[in-house]
């Protein structure tokens, strides 16, 4: 819950999220059709993601080692049974017309997420996470969803599994819930269980409401009546977190404005439509839902206890933060983004144990994250090359090179070029020169410029400046100037 | 005289040997069979070709059965007649002019005409057991999750079970030694603790020492006639060495209702994916799909079947749930308690299996209630997971009459010894 200081008349927001994650597994959840990206419509289907009479579902126990580990992670309880449920609906792209989830025995329950913003830490409750199947997707052929001439159902995603994560009400601004859901992503990420590059692998509900500042107490809690006191809207269609972050900003300055000018917020759902920057109306004032849950009898219970403490977790980014600060003297900063994705983090461990911590931190999370982050690159797109990377920092840890080369031709170089370091480093001519070399040009630079020489003798001290640029020149920029300027100095002496 | 057994004739050859070498076997149309229609006695189904086998097909198949046909059935098992079926009634062999019984009544026609050696039926309610005592053979209910449901079109789920029907105790044994056992394909299925599925060398006759138990509350209602030929039975039971005592169910007079109310709030989920779209009868494909999805609906299911699926939905539903559904499950787990308490002191419960002779044909389609509780004796059996078999003991003016055996869960082979006792 955040605290923040509230005026009198203040509008406050409130927001809660349903967060729905596919998997990472091989297999649906209860079948054996592939989850991989088909290369036509209906191609990954059987008789039980199609819902073929007759058919039955069968667990994957993968999902439910992926509900475990995000349980474990978000420290949520896992009870030592969990069952599923039948919820009931008719919808074109629902095989069977209900769907398999579950209902008042979640596998995680009263878990939590911690965010930080601007420098400061806000504990998110998670309410509860459940595992349910993902139903079929619908192509409006000739329009959207209200225009188009026909629609096609496609069952390859039938089946995919899905965790449904549902936050308590704790969120008090969109930059909250972007953060949130940008923590949420790399928790999943390091447990191996997301894949963030998936089209449609993360969707976002939102709830929003307004409350009046005087509601909320000096912790920011706000008491459930108030909450339910008030209208909010249901925001859905939302797939990143920036159009999270944008749209509930839109909803949050509509639903404002409408209560200072003293308009009832309306009760209702809205469809964020990214194109157009704005939410518009589904249905208003529906009547609640029934979707008539029940057991479902085809899924045994499911025992979870003995697989809770079989199953481990890696180092979270939280702990690997506070870890990388204490272990490698990184600041805050630093930390945060050497973290930012576990490939990163394993990467700059790799580099930090066999270089200096602090050059590898330099190297890794300003250069070289900087120079992918330009061009819209992830760490993932030179997975395989960051035995290169690692070349190159050991060609400015060994002074091979200048740093100024290694960044500016040599990393530019392997990124726009792919080529690998020493390549670019021979093409370029970027080797240090060698100190006979050196000492030529400094010996030319002394013979070829008396005045500079005799200034220096006179006394004038940036007359030495003025020599080492000559040596720097002649040698095309590979000598170290700290040591030209020792050997000008030792041979004018 | 078969014409109206079956649904579809199709002869699906089985392998060369093993126990159903030579044996010819008739599947129930709720049962998917690769390439051969499926219709589960519905004009939703009427024209669909499943693309994959049951895995109990695969399993009769695989043990050198020969599959003979579909056989005509109520409505996706609801019934209690055969009349439900959308491709009209079948005729009992045994007793001509009157119904088969149901929702299997296909199968055990099948087997009493001499049409197929066995057949499979399924039993949600008393839908093998009802048809087999009607139609004088042999039906086996067997413990929930003994046989794979995998290719069995769900009417409720929680309830149901595949069982073998045939002419004598032993070959009815022989089948469900053919079917039983774990399949990886539906969760529910589990081995015996006891290990083997072994039932055909059960049926030895041997019940010197067995202890029955009659449940008084059964024996209340039924026809004198059955009850009759259901004491001529106890009375061989005891002339070769049973021994019989009443024992008290209380919680029986509450089944009927609690197995309604479950068994329609399941298929009125397990019906929902009958919509037109990938398969079975469609309302179209033009207009609000909402609209023709309740279109196709109106038109591929009969009454009997609308009339479930909306007693169901009602039951389910927010503000009637606990009423209905809770309270139903409730007295499923009171009816458990009831049987396992009462099998504590007995080895098998005997009852008649239908408080009833056989309907004639046209007789009870008014009257769906008179229907419903004709199952009495059946459905309690059901709520509480356990298995039984019926066996002919005579007749009743010349009707058939069938006994009927609860065993504890997984004591199949107690129940087959018994049965066999009888022939």
């Amino acid at each position: 819950m955040t605290a923040q200081t509230v005026q009198q008349g203040d509008l406050v927001t409130v927001i809660g999220l349903e967060v729905h994650v596919q998997l990472e597994t091989n297999t649906k959840i209860f079948c054996g059709c592939s989850t991989a990206p088909a290369d036509g419509p209906n191609e990954h289907v059987c008789p039980v993601c199609l819902g073929l009479p007759g058919a039955l579902p069968v667990l994957n126990e993968a999902a439910v080692e992926a509900a475990v580990k995000i349980g474990k992670a978000i420290d949520a309880t896992i009870p030592e049974e969990t069952r599923f449920h039948r919820k009931n609906y008719y919808y074109p792209d629902l095989p069977k017309n209900f769907q398999i989830t579950q209902y008042d025995e979640p596998i995680c329950q009263d878990g939590e997420l911690e965010i930080s913003l601007e420098g400061e830490r806000h504990t998110i409750a998670i309410e509860r996470a459940h595992l349910e199947e993902d139903p079929g997707s619908l192509q409006h052929v000739g329009g959207s969803i209200d225009t188009a001439e026909y629609t096609l159902v496609d069952y390859n995603r039938a089946g995919t599994p899905l965790m449904e994560i549902v936050t308590a009400p704790d969120f008090r601004s969109p930059k909250e819930v972007r953060a949130f859901l940008a923590e949420l992503e790399e928790v999943l990420e390091y447990l191996a269980v997301f894949d963030a590059s998936r089209d449609g692998s993360l969707r976002v509900d939102a709830n929003l409401s307004i409350i009046d500042g005087e509601r909320v107490s000096d912790d920011g809690s706000i008491e459930l009546a108030d909450l339910e006191a008030a209208n909010r809207t249901e925001v859905k269609n939302i797939s990143s977190h920036k159009g999270a972050e944008k749209a509930l900003a839109y909803e949050e300055t509509r639903q404002k404005n409408a209560v200072r000018r003293g308009r009832e917020v309306e009760q209702e759902t809205r469809h964020w439509d990214e194109s157009r920057g704005i939410t518009v109306s589904m249905r208003s004032k529906e009547a609640e839902k029934d979707y008539r849950y029940f057991a479902e009898a085809d899924l045994p219970p499911l025992r979870v206890a003995h697989w809770k403490d079989e199953i481990a977790i890696p180092e979270l980014p939280k702990a690997r933060r506070e870890r990388f600060a204490s272990e490698y003297g990184l600041g805050e900063e630093a930390a945060s983004k050497l973290t930012s994705t576990k490939q990163v983090a394993d990467f700059y461990e790799d580099v930090a144990s066999e270089f200096d911590p602090d050059l590898a931190a330099t190297w890794v999370a300003d250069e070289l994250l900087g120079e992918l982050n330009y061009r819209d690159m992830q760490i993932t797109d030179i997975e395989g090359r960051l035995e290169e990377i690692a070349t190159l920092v050991e060609l400015v840890a060994t002074d091979e090179i200048t740093a100024k080369n290694a960044k500016e031709v040599v990393l530019r170089g392997m990124l726009d070029e792919r080529d690998d370091p020493e390549t670019i480093v021979d093409r370029e001519g970027l080797g240090k020169t060698d100190d006979d070399a050196v000492q030529a040009a400094v010996l030319e630079a002394i013979e070829e410029n008396p005045d500079a020489v005799a200034d220096y003798e006179a006394g004038e001290g940036g007359a030495i400046n003025f020599l080492v640029g000559q040596v720097m020149q002649k040698t095309g920029g590979s000598a170290d100037p700290g040591d030209v300027n020792g050997l000008l100095r030792a041979e004018l002496e | 005289m078969s014409d109206d057994i079956f649904i579809t004739e199709a002869t699906i050859d089985g392998e060369s040997d093993g126990p159903l070498a030579g044996k010819q076997v008739a599947i129930k149309d709720n049962i998917s069979t690769d390439g051969v229609k499926t219709t589960c006695g519905s004009k939703m189904l009427a024209d669909y070709v499943p693309p994959y086998d049951a895995t109990v097909v695969e399993r009769i198949t695989d043990a050198g059965g020969t599959i003979v046909g579909k056989t005509n059935m109520d409505e996706f098992g609801m019934g209690t007649t055969t009349e439900m079926s959308y491709f009209g009634p079948t005729d009992n062999p045994a007793a001509p002019g009157h119904v088969p019984g149901g929702s299997s009544g296909g199968s055990a026609a099948a087997v009493a005409a001499g049409a197929a050696d066995l057949a499979l039926g399924s039993d949600t309610g008393g839908s093998i057991r009802c048809p087999a005592a009607f139609c004088g053979v042999v039906g086996i209910k067997p413990t929930y999750g003994l046989v794979s449901r995998y290719g069995l079109v769900a009417y409720a789920n929680s309830l149901e079970q595949i069982g073998p029907i045939a002419g004598t105790v032993e070959d009815a044994a022989t089948l469900l030694e053919v079917i039983a056992g774990v399949d990886e394909r539906d969760g529910t299925t589990r081995d015996p603790p006891q290990g083997d599925v072994a039932y055909s060398d059960a049926a030895d006759g041997n019940v010197d020492g067995l202890s029955i138990g009659i449940p008084t509350e059964l024996l209340e209602g039924a026809e004198d006639g059955v009850v009759d030929a259901f004491w001529d039975g106890i009375e061989q039971l005891e002339s070769q060495g049973a021994t019989t005592h009443d024992v008290s169910l209380p919680s029986v007079e509450h089944a009927v209702e609690a197995y309604y109310v479950i068994a329609m709030s399941e298929a009125s989920s397990n019906l929902a994916r009958f919509d037109g779209v990938r398969y079975g009868h469609s309302g179209g494909f033009d207009g609000n799909w909402n609209e023709t999805f309740a279109a196709g609906r109106a038109e591929g299911f009969g009454d009997e079947v609308k009339r479930r699926i909306l007693l169901g939905t009602y039951a389910l539903s927010a503000g009637y749930h606990d009423k209905y559904y809770k309270k139903a499950q409730n007295a499923r787990a009171w009816v458990k308690q009831d049987f396992d308490s009462a099998l504590e002191e007995a080895d098998v419960l005997a009852s008649p299996t239908m408080p009833v002779t056989p309907f004639e044909l046209g007789e009870s389609l008014d009257d769906p209630l008179q229907m419903y509780l004709a199952d009495a004796n059946t459905v309690p059996v059901n709520l509480a997971d356990l298995p039984a078999i019926s066996v002919p003991v005579g007749d009743a003016d010349g009707l058939p009459v069938g006994m009927q055996l609860v065993g504890p869960a997984f004591g199949e082979r107690q129940l087959i010894r018994a049965g066999s006792a009888l022939e």
